[in-house]
């Protein structure tokens, strides 16, 4: 089956755009999902301000993930959540599109997006240029109610070394192959920097975890700030990545990430947790 | 606006916070970040952080920093066509690079000097005079399609 448009795109239909300005937009979360992480909530959000930057450049250009200033993560979600989706563009040109949005369910926000960055790439590189412009005039006009998304495919990091609330060190493996590979993107498959950030969450909260000792409750990561992916992760590469406290004094510690391959420094991120919210 | 005359005391006066978002957007300590430090070579700045300081450097000074902006202004009057032929700066480019870059220690300067390393030559202060400039300037609007400040990205 051919997986574009299908196995990682998070946009279901445009409801209203101002090319290079502002965007607004639905995504059905397929109800037969196990789960549906926060990170490709991002993500959608991000392939919404995509549309709007990719069209405001005539799909000659197209933005991939650079820098997040702030993500907030502020309500959970479930299969079957319709999210509705805004992203508003503070600039965009043939190097660099800037945004901020938001992601909502029912009313209430689940994720928001604070000064984003995204280098603008040749499309042509990366994805067929007609088949984007046909699909942002069927976004815009029908959209789409198919549950075409799937899942990912579990990559967890795997620890090789740490200090016990303190530091840990994992390498995380790059699937060789996998169907979001081939929308993601069709002419240059990349790992996606959502996925990125969704594994190395995964290790900033078995550090949060750690910090929370035999004292309940683990804290939460409630925003994750100066996000920094510097290169292309191609399919099959073998990371390495290390969450370290760098603050702890407060009800809120703060967690660095940094992925390498090798010694390249790759992605770079600070966690913010607090305490859970008391239900 | 590249005839605009910048004092010593502007920079002075636009130095720290220039070199607090520098700091921040490169992950270092801001003792390490000098006026005449070379973005590339001393700071480590990549393509995705010239990207990032030029955005910090906009919500800092709340002024609109377009893309492109120091080659645009370093070539002045000069038509693209006499400031770089096949991606290579000219003779009279590279002089008047020189003279508006006149920050960057001559030593630096090495020609043949392709344009896309001219980013290299990018010191603290160049920031610092852009951001002078911009201000000067009044917040003018970012023109669509105008060639990188930094290097392309990876």
């Amino acid at each position: 089956m051919d997986e574009h448009f299908r196995a990682f795109s998070f946009v279901n239909r445009i409801t209203s755009v101002s090319i290079g300005q502002q965007v607004r937009g639905k995504y059905q979360i397929p109800p037969d999902l196990i789960d549906f992480p926060l990170s490709l909530v991002g993500e959608a959000v991000g392939q919404l301000a995509a549309w709007s930057a990719i069209a405001a450049v005539n799909f000659e250009r197209r933005p991939v993930a650079g820098i997040a200033a702030k993500i907030e993560l502020l309500n959970s979600i479930c299969p079957g959540d319709e999210l509705e989706l805004a992203a508003d563009l503070e600039s965009v040109d043939a190097e660099a599109v800037s945004y901020g949005g938001v992601a909502t369910v029912r009313g209430a926000p689940v994720l928001r997006l604070e000064h984003c960055v995204g280098p603008m790439v040749p499309l042509e590189e990366f994805d067929d240029p007609h088949a984007l412009r046909s699909r942002f005039a069927f976004l815009r006009d029908s959209g789409t109610n198919e549950n075409a998304f799937k899942g990912v495919p579990s990559v967890l990091p795997q620890r090789i070394a740490g200090e016990t609330g303190k530091w840990i060190r994992a390498t995380i493996q790059v699937p060789e192959c996998a169907p979001f590979f081939a929308d993601h993107f069709p002419r240059r498959p990349v790992f996606p920097g959502t996925l990125l950030m969704h594994v190395n969450l995964h290790l900033a909260a078995a550090l949060a975890a750690e910090l929370a000792g035999n004292t309940p409750p683990v804290p939460v990561v409630r925003s994750v700030k100066d996000v920094k992916l510097r290169t292309f992760i191609p399919p099959g590469e073998l990371l390495e990545s290390e969450a370290r406290l760098i603050e702890s004094d407060s009800e809120s510690p703060v967690i660095s990430l940094e992925t390498r391959k090798g010694k390249r420094l790759i992605g770079t991120a600070r966690v913010c947790l607090a305490p859970q919210k008391k239900s | 606006m590249s005839n605009v005359t910048i004092t010593k005391e502007e920079i002075t006066a636009v130095f720290p916070k220039v070199a607090e978002t520098m700091a921040d957007a490169l992950g270092s300590d801001q003792e390490e970040v000098k006026l005449d430090s070379s973005l590339i070579n001393d700071l480590g700045a990549e393509s995705i952080d010239f990207l990032d300081i030029v955005f910090r450097l906009e919500r800092a000074f709340k002024v609109k920093i377009p893309r492109g902006k120091i080659i645009e202004d370093a070539r002045g009057d000069l038509s693209e066509a006499d400031f770089e032929k096949g991606g290579v700066v000219t003779d009279a480019g590279f002089q008047r690079l020189k003279a508006f870059l006149n920050e960057v220690p001559a030593d630096r300067f090495k020609a043949p000097l392709k344009v896309a390393d001219i980013p290299r030559l990018f010191t603290v202060q160049t920031f610092c005079k852009i951001v002078i400039r911009q201000q000067k300037a009044g917040s003018a609007a970012v023109p669509a399609g105008n060639q990188p400040v930094g290097p392309q990205p990876a």
